[in-house]
């Protein structure tokens, strides 16, 4: 049978928008099939890989482990959030300096993640790096120019 | 790593810096770091339903019956099908590799009388939402008669084939009935008398290197969008797929629609590591889309893909080296068996895997007698495909090992061993067969130990020992033959390229290669720009669309750098021929007296005397036109295609029944220190290192990616992935927490050396690259735990070099070590 739905209210990348979910949709399938917002990823739907990586309210969420209802009257932000209007980032920029992405399917998780760490630590050592992100899996870049990336970018910031 | 930005060219009045050689940073990333790739699930269309499959949980059974009608009657079900109503539309799945004698099982994408392995489809559903058709699952009503699982060789066959080669087999039971028997391929070969060699050599040593099963794991799961257009009998399809003609071909026979009307796209693929080689599930949406009328999507759950997606290595050698007393190599004998779980060449297409293991099993070393019996083997477990490696890392443990095994015997240095054999002159024909083009093998090793910094390490290991700690040094090297062309296969020796220049002065590269993370329109791009004397900025790569592009092979066994490069090089010559005769005839001067770059041709010596390449291009496309510009020329637009082949392939099987399979061959050295702690059996690995050669690097930041990537593949492998099995074929490992893959914690600091000896037999003098550091990971971890673990005598030859087994080995160890003082 259908499911009955709920009418949440959620704020994303700043734009509020009115949605019609069933009880069970999660934050990721709300994202990516109504919202149309695809740079958020599905690698696990078990909380591991990170490629759904998003905030809510500023907190780090796997949106697979996350209910679309749970959103309600929150704000989120995916990557496209954190993407200027123009170009890209400093973030992003030193990503692609560093070429610390390959087939990019675990990117918009890492940079979402990433994002957040130089929010609250604008300087973090490579340790404080590995710990922040090892939730967020890559298979492709053996992650060294990851930890590189975000380090320069944190360079620039604190430099800046 | 200095990244040079592909859209500022360095100024300079000198004649311009070619692109091919630099960090060019990646066209892709802007795309794919703002959440604009195109992933295959990322495609919108209008009103889709969505694909689950329901997988069979027994690893041996035969089918009673399957029910769907429950699930039929479900209000948000569009179409729900079992296999024996799909056979009723579409063919069994055809093979992707047919030699060797290799027996292939015929089957259908969707089991219809018996299931072979534990998430082999049964019954598929599309509904209207993935939740539903989730749902809809449960109410499908299969009956199952379970048949014993067949869950290792020696259930197989009965016996070990090291125990007796020839059988006589008394397997558990037959996964192929009309087999008789489950054995898919039993391939052999000898050169140069080995028996006799052995007989009489000095020293005769051997070893059981093996490893377990684990695979590719890309992070985005296999995935397709199909639309089928009944009133014109065409199918379009996206697939996360490395192969997207060969793919375009199996589907069409599959469902029986002529070839012109698939179109098979694949923009962005997040991973395949050979894992996207093979049609399997990914015809089950297609067929829903053509039965259902409806647009179908499905993404495999990351369950169904350790359950059910392809799996790797999973063998085990004996090998033996006949020695001479200064540790000369004499001859080879190797016998390897793979645990293929059901299939290798249908499916999926590992079986290859295990011929090019034992193919290679010399390695980078000198040896003239050789024998290799191969025993491609199938269980009840999934299938078996291809991985970064695919059977390069196989040989490759066989002979460090083996080298390790002989160092010890002989009282050699393990380095000096290696020094002693490995080969100089080139080009230089296998005994197995391969010609390895160029190399500097002894150089690379050099290169290793001396930033090791080897004999201080040494005396590190022996003040650690004197305090208790167990630290190991390990160090091998290793060959990676790229460019893999199997004959009688999807997985073939050529590639093409369409290069263009438009009318607007920029150019257009339409290339069979598929991109897959590994930056081929960057690299492309580069090799392009040097050509035309454009900006790799002003170069369009368009790959993955069997309507655009030329029919090519895709993206596998490290062959971009030698055929799909190739290709584009020559295909761009060609258009830079007749842009410079246009030009020529433009300025009333010799095409030899031009030169060209930065997107203008000029007259050498005198730099005013230009034309923009826009303007010449306009020219020959417009205004005038062809007949004024290239007049006699039998093409004349700034339009070439190409098709790259090789002559070092040979496919037909020599007296000694050898073929070449692989064109060109990077190598390289690797080197270890790692700390083995006996109590908790715990490895902490403190440093990599890596020296590498693939000829000339076109791309040296992207180069390094691929070095460092299939690393710490390796190691993951190696150190915490498993694929495992209970008894009964029970796949135990169905999450990610379970197999366990390498997170930003577990990696240690590597160090890159590079080294650049170019391959005589591509125009670039590249050769492919990607695979090293799977190739020569494993063994060069396997060494140095067994070097740590020295003064307990024990072997360390198997795969993974988890805490359990690490804690066993010194647990059931011949020495005890002595207590510390
Ligand atoms: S998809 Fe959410 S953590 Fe993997
Ligand atoms: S770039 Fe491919 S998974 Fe990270």
């Amino acid at each position: 049978m259908a499911e009955s739905k709920t009418t949440i209210t959620v704020s994303v990348n700043g734009t509020e928008h009115t949605c019609q979910v069933a009880p069970r949709t999660l934050l990721v399938d709300l994202i990516r099939d109504d919202l149309r917002l695809t740079g958020t990823h599905i690698g696990c739907e078990e909380g591991i890989c990170g490629a759904c990586t998003v905030t809510v309210d500023g907190e780090l969420v796997k949106s697979c482990l996350f209910l679309a209802v749970q959103a309600d009257g929150k704000d989120v932000t995916t990557v496209e959030g954190l993407t200027p209007k123009c170009g890209t980032s400093r973030l992003q920029e030193s990503f692609r300096g560093n070429f610390a992405l390959q087939c990019g399917f675990c990117t918009s998780g890492m940079v979402v993640a990433a994002d957040a760490l130089l929010r609250e630590n604008p300087d973090p050592s490579e340790q404080e790096i590995k710990e922040h992100l090892v939730g967020n899996l890559c298979r492709c870049t053996g992650y060294l120019s990851i930890i590189d990336a975000v380090r320069a970018a944190a360079n620039q910031e604190v430099t800046s | 790593m200095n990244a040079h930005d592909s859209h500022s060219p360095a100024d300079s009045n000198t004649g311009p810096e070619p692109f091919v050689g630099q960090s060019v940073r990646r066209t892709e990333d802007l795309r794919l770091l703002t959440g604009q790739g195109m992933f295959t699930d990322d495609a919108v269309v209008v009103d889709p339903v969505y694909c689950a499959i329901l997988r069979s949980p027994h690893a041996h059974a035969r089918i009673v019956s399957v029910d769907t009608s429950r699930a039929q009657a479900m209000p948000e079900v569009v179409l729900a099908i079992s296999g024996a109503e799909a056979a009723e539309h579409w063919t069994q799945i055809p093979a992707g590799m047919d030699l060797m004698d290799m027996k292939l099982p015929k089957v259908y994408a969707i089991a219809t009388d018996k299931v072979h392995y534990e998430g082999e489809p049964v019954a598929a559903v599309v509904a209207e939402t993935r939740y539903a058709a989730e749902d809809a699952l449960a109410a499908i009503d299969v009956e199952y008669e379970p048949l014993p699982a067949v869950a290792s060789v020696e259930d197989a066959l009965g016996v070990h084939p090291f125990d007796a080669p020839d059988g006589p087999w008394s397997p558990k039971a037959v996964l192929y009935e009309e087999w008789g028997h489950n054995i898919q391929c039993d391939w052999a070969f000898e050169i140069g008398d080995p028996d006799a060699v052995f007989a009489s050599a000095p020293h005769v040593v051997s070893c059981r290197p093996a490893a377990h099963r684990y695979s590719g794991v890309p992070m985005e799961t296999r995935a397709v969008v199909a639309e089928y257009d009944a009133g014109r009998e065409t199918l379009k399809m996206r697939v996360s797929t490395q192969l997207p003609h060969q793919s375009r071909t199996l589907i069409a026979q599959i469902l029986g629609l002529s070839e012109p009307n698939v179109q098979v796209l694949a923009d962005d693929v997040g991973g395949g590591f050979g894992n996207k080689t093979q049609v399997d599930a990914e015809v089950i949406p297609a067929l829903m889309a053509k039965l259902s009328g409806r647009a179908v999507k499905w993404f495999e759950p990351r369950g169904d893909w350790l359950s059910s997606g392809p799996a790797s290595r999973d063998y085990a050698h004996h090998v033996e080296g006949a020695f001479d007393n200064d540790g000369t190599l004499l001859a080879i004998r190797e016998h390897l068996v793979g645990d293929e779980g059901c299939d290798g060449a249908t499916r999926s297409a590992g079986l290859g895997a295990l011929l090019v293991g034992g193919t290679y099993s010399a390695g980078p070393y000198h040896v003239r007698s050789y024998k290799a019996r191969v025993q491609a083997v199938v269980t009840n477990k999934a299938p078996y495909g291809a991985y970064r490696g695919y059977g390069k890392e196989t040989a490759n443990l066989a002979i460090e090992r083996l080298m390790d095994t002989a160092a010890a015997k002989l009282g050699i240095d393990p380095v000096a061993i290696r020094q002693h054999n490995l080969v100089r002159e080139f080009p230089y024909e296998m005994a197995a067969g391969p010609i390895i083009e160029s190399g500097s093998f002894s150089q690379l090793l050099d290169m290793v130990t001396e930033a090791m910094d080897l004999p201080a390490l040494r005396l590190r290991q022996e003040q650690a020992r004197a305090e208790g700690r167990h630290v190991g040094i390990g160090v091998i090297s290793f060959l990676e033959p790229s460019a893999g062309s199997i004959p009688m296969s999807v997985f073939n020796g050529y590639e093409t390229a369409s290069v263009r220049i438009m009318p607007d002065g920029k150019a257009m590269v339409l290339s069979g290669l598929q991109g897959i993370g590994q930056g081929v329109e960057t690299s492309l791009a580069q090799i392009t720009a040097d050509r035309l004397g454009l900006h790799p900025g002003d170069v369009r790569i368009v790959y993955g669309d069997t309507k655009a592009v030329p029919y090519g092979l895709g993206a596998y066994a490290s062959r971009g750098a030698t055929y799909g490069m190739s290709a584009v090089y020559e295909a761009a010559g060609e258009v830079r021929r007749k842009l410079l005769k246009a030009a020529a005839g433009m300025l009333e001067v010799d095409p030899e007296d031009l030169e060209l770059g930065r997107g203008e041709v000029w007259v050498a010596g005198v730099p005013t005397t230009r034309l923009s390449v826009q303007e010449v291009a306009r020219a020959v496309y417009l205004s005038p036109g062809p007949y004024a510009t290239l007049p006699g020329e039998e093409s004349p637009t700034l339009e070439a295609n190409h098709v790259w082949t090789n002559p070092n392939v040979s496919w037909v099987p020599d007296e000694h029944g050898r073929v070449r399979l692989y064109p060109t061959h990077g190598s390289g050295a690797q080197g270890v220190v790692v700390e083995v702690d006996v109590e908790t059996g715990e490895i902490q690995i403190e440093k990599m290192w890596i020296a590498h050669d693939c000829g000339k690097v076109v791309n040296p930041a992207i180069v390094h990616g691929q070095i460092i990537g299939s690393t710490v593949q390796g190691l993951g492998g190696t150190m915490f992935e498993q694929l495992s099995y209970d008894d009964q074929g029970k796949l135990l490992t169905k999450t990610l927490n379970d197999y366990q893959l390498p997170n930003i914690m577990s990696v240690p600091p590597i160090e890159v050396l590079h080294m650049e000896t170019p391959s005589p037999i591509t125009p670039l003098g590249t050769k492919g690259v990607g695979e090293g550091g799977c190739i020569g990971t494993p063994a060069v971890l396997l060494s140095a735990v067994e070097d740590a673990l020295r003064e307990f005598g024990v072997t360390v030859e198997r795969t993974p070099l988890d805490p359990m087994r690490v804690r066993a080995l010194v647990r059931n160890a011949p020495q005890t070590a002595p207590v510390a003082g």
